[in-house]
């Protein structure tokens, strides 16, 4: 039944992403507006999911008041929900529309994913928790971490929109879409808005991983490649953080270095399940 | 300081954080023999070449090798120098916009004031059917309502000419500051730890003890070791140590340790970190058709009915035929146990035997070399072994734990600061409209978050005061 339910968001945010991208070549302002409804609809059947999914894991005494984000599944099921929630915020505040065709593909990919995942191991990888993630960190850690990964996956779309946009205006024949994406300067100032957002909040979730790492192994940093990889990412967006501050970087040089920070955050949640045993979800750790 | 010139600058500093991520990036890619040695030794063999040029670069102790640690130094020095040399440059209460210095001819101010709040961003202006005085005694009521600090920063009394400020979220300008003392204060509790603090990683066999390399007058005990699975499955769902700790004969401190929960004694933790068994055993039991035969080890017992006595020699705890065709063990879990077994004929010992607890249908002979053969399966069975597991202690001592602590609210709070709050800043003329005894109202503001984001609530906010102040329509500036 969870996975039932999770099949049918992930089917939701599917056809909201369509709409998106239906809205991006029509005017009519009602798939706009249908898309956030099915993608409202889709969160809602998400979340039951992730109920029923809470009880299942619940009944291990061991894993009690823990949330089920130890497996590849959980982990990218929560992603999948996170960069809606994170959407339906900034599209509910900024009724731009036009970002959906943007943004949701990722939470579609990570639903896909979590759909092949419970394909491949033949369910929704309920286990027990190993020691050392029976730990009330367990609720903060990873679920801040996969927030700011949201966030910056919108902030990934946005500046794939920016990017769009300034072809079409530097373009001799701009097309209907350079009408609809919002003004480049809007979207910068989006994409940076979002990033500040999520900058801390990476930050500090990186931080709360050490003081996790003290009270579990004795050490704040161990170079772990994950912990070291989130460290990347972190160095890459303080780097577009002191362009734009300090250098006064705008556009698309920024984007760039923002889009390449969202590479970095792909890598660290899927790149380093190869790299690191520690904190791999492949190796079940 | 122009020498310093070079670390002040952006290009370089970001420069910085590149060859740091870059530098990081490699590590992860190439073992690190601090956490893996086996596979830098794996390395070594297959690419001999490369793996001298690594080593020579210090590759595989990446994050501390000179070159790194170097690197990072010049960070926090960098961030010392950008950032920390002045205390915060803006005094937060900038009473005209900062191009303006006060000079002593008040009549000039107030004009060249008016000319550069006019050249600002954001700008509005509009006449109240009021004198002026009044004005600005309820545009600081407004102001504070408002939640604004507001201050006055010059004053003509004859020609009745005011100019106010006020600000909004003033904390704001610290926060970057905050932030990146932070950094430099985690920095330092990073060094604290190399420099004072140690981990040692302390296999105690059960029932045994084992002093400590960093305190060697401390001394583990590990009374009693539990391992519990979850049904069905080798993933552990508990595993303790029953820990005491002495120092010559005295205890200093006891505890039954899990993972996450470790004991501490005056700084110096203890934590549960690991298992496993090393060759060591209570006893195996052989089935002989439907006899069972208990073997404590290295203890001879005879075979019942016979003349022939059996020795269990070792364990080993995860069987593999090593590169050398001898008996090797893969690690120290216990994921394929095998043990070696001699028998005694007359007091002569045969060729020794392994056996695999979990593949009873295959067996090894051990020639006089140590190199194993394949021999058909012996009429009897490795029915159970009774290992000495160890527990794997991890004893760490981290001085600058507390200081990262610290450094970690600081960026915590600097973030909040510099990131989510949003400051604002109002610079007011108020004076004589010309030829009438209005007031003419001139606004100019800055905010942290740029002129972009500003401007709807800027004029918003004219709007309201302009209301507050019973005023006619403003002339705001077009938006950006």
């Amino acid at each position: 039944m969870e996975l039932k339910l999770f099949a049918a968001s992930a089917a939701f945010y599917t056809a909201a992403t369509a709409l998106g991208f239906a809205y991006l070549f029509s005017k009519d302002e009602r798939w706009s507006l249908w898309m956030l409804r099915l993608l409202g609809a889709g969160v809602l059947l998400h979340l039951a999911s992730f109920g029923l999914r809470l009880k299942l894991f619940w009944e291990i005494p061991e894993n009690r008041f823990f949330f089920p984000i130890n497996s590849f599944f959980g982990a990218l099921s929560f992603l999948a929900l996170a960069v809606s929630v994170t959407f339906f915020l900034v599209e509910g505040r900024h009724r731009l529309g036009i970002l959906g065709a943007f943004v949701l593909p990722w939470a579609c990919l990570a639903s896909w994913g979590a759909l092949w995942r419970a394909q491949a191991m033949q369910g929704t990888e309920i286990h027990g928790l190993v020691p050392a993630l029976q730990s009330y960190w367990i609720n903060i850690h990873p679920m801040v971490l996969m927030a700011s990964y949201a966030v910056f996956g919108n902030a990934f779309g946005v500046g794939l929109a920016l990017l769009v946009q300034e072809r079409q205006v530097k373009s001799r024949k701009p097309g209907e879409l350079c009408y609809r994406l919002p003004a480049i300067e809007e979207l910068d100032n989006l994409n940076y808005k979002l990033i500040v957002t999520g900058f801390p909040i990476l930050t500090v979730g990186i931080i709360m991983g050490g003081i996790w790492a003290y009270g579990a192994w004795g050490r704040f940093w161990g170079w772990d490649p994950k912990e070291t990889w989130a460290l990347i990412t972190a160095l890459v967006y303080a780097a577009y953080l002191h362009m734009r501050f300090i250098a006064g970087w705008r556009g698309r040089k920024a984007v760039y270095m923002s889009m390449f920070g969202f590479a970095c955050v792909v890598f660290t949640f899927i790149g380093v399940n190869f790299l690191s045993e520690l904190h791999g979800y492949l190796s079940n750790g | 300081m122009k020498s310093l010139r070079l670390f002040r600058s952006v290009r370089f500093n970001i420069g910085l954080f590149f060859a740091i991520a870059v530098a990081s990036a490699i590590g992860t890619l190439l073992p690190q023999a601090p956490e893996t040695p086996e596979k830098v030794d794996v390395f070594m063999r297959a690419y001999p070449f490369w793996g001298r040029l690594f080593g020579a670069l210090g590759l595989f102790h990446l994050y501390q090798s000179w070159w790194y640690l170097g690197m990072l130094v010049l960070m926090a020095f960098d961030i010392v120098v950008c950032k920390l040399w002045k205390t915060p440059p803006d005094p937060g209460l900038v009473s005209m916009p900062p191009e303006l210095a006060p000079e002593a001819d008040m009549e000039g101010e107030f004009d060249k004031a008016a000319a550069s709040l006019r050249l600002k961003p954001m700008h509005a202006s509009f006449l109240i059917e009021e004198p002026p005085a009044q004005v600005v005694g309820r545009l600081r009521a407004f102001m504070e309502k408002e939640g604004y600090r507001i201050q006055e920063a010059l004053r003509e009394e004859k020609s009745a000419r005011w100019s106010l400020v006020g600000t909004r979220h003033r904390l704001q300008r610290w926060g970057s500051y905050v932030a990146h003392v932070a950094l430099v204060v985690i920095l330092l509790g990073g060094l604290i730890k190399q420099l004072y603090g140690f981990v040692e990683m302390v296999p105690v066999l059960e029932g045994r003890s084992r002093n400590m390399q960093n305190k060697p007058d401390w001394e583990l005990f590990v009374d009693k070791f539990t391992v519990q699975y979850y049904e069905g499955t080798a993933t552990p769902k508990r595993f303790a140590s029953d820990l005491r700790v002495e120092k010559n004969g005295e205890e200093l401190g006891r505890k039954t340790i899990i993972v996450n929960d470790p004991l501490d004694i005056g700084g110096v933790r203890f934590y549960q970190a690991s298992w496993g068994a090393g060759g060591m055993f209570r006893s195996v039991t052989l089935r002989l058709g439907r006899q069972e035969l208990q073997l404590p080890q290295r203890t001879a017992l005879p075979i019942p009915g016979t003349k022939i006595h059996a020795v269990a020699e070792m364990m080993l705890p995860n069987f593999t035929v090593g590169a050398d065709g001898r008996a090797d063990s893969a690690s120290l879990d216990l994921k394929n146990p095998a043990v070696k077994l001699v028998f005694k004929v007359g007091g002569v010992p045969t060729r020794p035997l392994w056996l695999l607890q979990r593949s009873p249908e295959v067996a090894f002979a051990e020639g006089d070399d140590g190199v194993l053969s394949h021999i058909p399966p012996p009429p009897f069975k490795l029915a159970e072994i009774d290992p000495i597991l160890f527990s794997g202690i991890q004893v760490a001592y981290d001085p600058g734990f507390k200081v990262v602590l610290g450094g970690a609210v600081a960026w915590l709070v600097g973030m909040i600061l510099l990131f989510y709050l949003h400051r604002r800043r109002f610079w007011f003329l108020v004076g004589p409209a010309q030829g009438d005894g209005r007031a003419q109202v001139l606004i100019g503001a800055w905010s942290s978050r740029g002129s972009q984001e500003f401007q709807k609530e800027f004029n918003a906010f004219v709007g309201r005061l302009q209301l507050e102040l019973g005023g006619g329509a403003p002339g705001l500036s077009p938006a950006p």
